[in-house]
């Protein structure tokens, strides 16, 4: 346990080097909020008005995961730099398991997309209302599991590429199948309507449905803004993914560095 | 590609603006906003020679400081044109109409804000010499002058929006050319400005601008080792 700890102190000690590049990241998301947000409200049709009263209000839920996602996919890039530049060799050295070591550094990941999601979750709670207690703890569980989920799978990226090239073009296909095929932006209702026409595959549809980001956003909202209902299949779909790619990627960091 | 056959499809459903088929009108400022990326990457090459030592060299060449600074700004400008070309391309074949006359213009206009972009890189790189901090800068700067221009939105509902919002987006680089590839491409119905000269104009002064000021900044900065 302690070991795991020092290795949590050493990934947040790396995240805070950043922080001018946190804030220029979190400006970005806020000019996501209250620009495009704010001018897309003026846009949405009658029909989605409907479903969801305010694109701002609809979207700064979406905000606060994508934030989350993308600072905890920050990790993975820093273990591809290890691996290239072979400091993994002195991670391995290190007094602690492979394991200690793996679940440290997911753990640490995962922390980080928190540490990063709270002021736009905050900013999320001042513009549509605070949660009672329990669902606020229900966020954060939720929001916690899926940054571990996404730590995860941005190592077992991060340590299957070889190259900064490579992981940066993988990161992308993932980041933008992820979020464009997600409920961050739109309803699901609209892909599932584009899904029943048939203007949609339906193998997109059905990513969309158990898509993580959707349904840690739809969770919020439900929470937020009473709409789409609640349901615990939106819990469930994240626990699943965070475990997946939990398990994934301390078996990857485990085999993948000691092999290279 | 991806921002296309998802976001474009699927945004284009939720989005109904009288007189616009947004499908189309997302396709077309993509390509601009793509351009506008691609041609800001020159400035983190200029970092990546700092560091390897080319710099160096490329100032120990015959030509003059104002010979390098047009150069590297139409090169980052020519090949970031080369990268968006299938984007641009596949938003033609989307938007279904080209109009040939104004998109000679359009391309012309066009390639004039790709050198003007790259030489904007170029000014800010040299002027910042921290390759973190030009991250940053230009991240924050993307995400403001993408979102406060007409590249997403048309300019009367930015304005609507925030009156604010829409005296930027009508200055704004960005603006001007997505106002032209869509009057090149025959997309004259969701034009912004009332008449396409302005934006042209507004192109060719962003050009002449970033060009001259590039010249005179690069000179200053790097002179006597100025750039360390």
């Amino acid at each position: 346990m302690k070991a795991i700890l020092h290795i949590l102190e050493h990934d947040l000690r790396n995240f805070f080097r950043y922080k001018w590049w946190l804030v220029g990241l979190i400006s970005m998301n806020l000019a996501d909020l209250f620009i495009m947000a704010i001018v897309y409200n003026r846009m949405i049709s009658s029909d989605v008005a409907k479903q969801i009263t305010s694109y701002f209000n609809f979207f700064a839920p979406g905000l606060t995961v994508t934030g989350l996602f993308a600072s905890a996919f920050m990790i993975g890039r820093e273990i591809n730099m290890e691996r290239r530049r072979e400091i993994h060799h002195y991670m391995l050295s290190l007094p602690m398991t492979r394991l200690e070591l793996a679940i440290g550094r997911v753990l640490s990941g995962g922390l980080r997309g928190m540490i990063y999601m709270s002021p736009l979750l905050l900013t999320c709670f001042v513009f549509l209302g605070f949660p009672t207690v329990a669902q606020l703890l229900m966020i954060l569980i939720v929001l916690f599991f899926l940054a571990i989920g996404i730590s995860g799978l941005s190592i077992a990226i991060a340590v299957s590429t070889s190259s900064l090239e490579k992981f940066i073009t993988a990161r992308g296909l993932v980041y933008y199948t992820l979020f464009f095929c997600s409920s961050v932006f739109y309803p699901l209702s609209l892909i599932q309507d584009l899904g029943r026409e048939g203007k949609f595959p339906a193998i997109l549809v059905n990513l969309a449905e158990i898509n993580p980001l959707s349904n840690a956003s739809d969770m919020i909202r439900s929470f937020l803004l009473g709409t789409p209902p609640f349901s615990p299949n939106m819990i469930l779909s994240v626990i699943v993914f965070s475990t997946i790619f939990t398990l994934v990627a301390a078996f990857a960091y485990i085999k993948i560095i000691e092999r290279t | 590609m991806s921002q296309i056959a998802l976001f474009g499809i699927i945004a284009s459903r939720m989005i109904n603006v009288e007189g616009i088929d947004y499908f189309r009108y997302y396709v077309s400022g993509l390509s601009i906003m793509t351009l506008y990326s691609a041609a800001i990457f020159i400035g983190f090459d200029i970092y990546e020679e700092a560091d390897h030592g080319v710099f160096e060299y490329l100032l120990s060449l015959p030509v003059s400081r104002r010979q390098l600074v047009l150069g590297r700004s139409i090169g980052g400008g020519l090949r970031s044109f080369i990268y968006v070309g299938p984007l641009i391309a596949v938003s033609l074949y989307v938007i279904g109409s080209i109009n040939p006359l104004n998109f000679l213009v359009a391309l012309f206009a066009l390639f004039l804000f790709s050198f003007g972009v790259s030489g904007m890189s170029i000014t800010i790189a040299v002027m910042i010499k921290s390759s973190d901090r030009f991250d940053i800068f230009m991240g924050v700067l993307d995400a403001l002058i993408v979102r406060l221009s007409t590249a997403m939105y048309p300019l009367a509902i930015v304005q609507s929006a925030n009156p604010l919002y829409g005296g930027v987006a009508s200055f704004n680089p960005i603006t001007f050319a997505a106002d032209l590839f869509r009057w090149g491409t025959g997309l004259e119905t969701i034009i912004t400005l009332d008449n396409p000269l302005i934006p042209l104009l507004g192109v060719i002064a962003f050009f002449a601008v970033f060009t001259f000021v590039g010249v005179i900044i690069y000179e200053r900065r790097i002179e006597g080792g100025g750039w360390q």
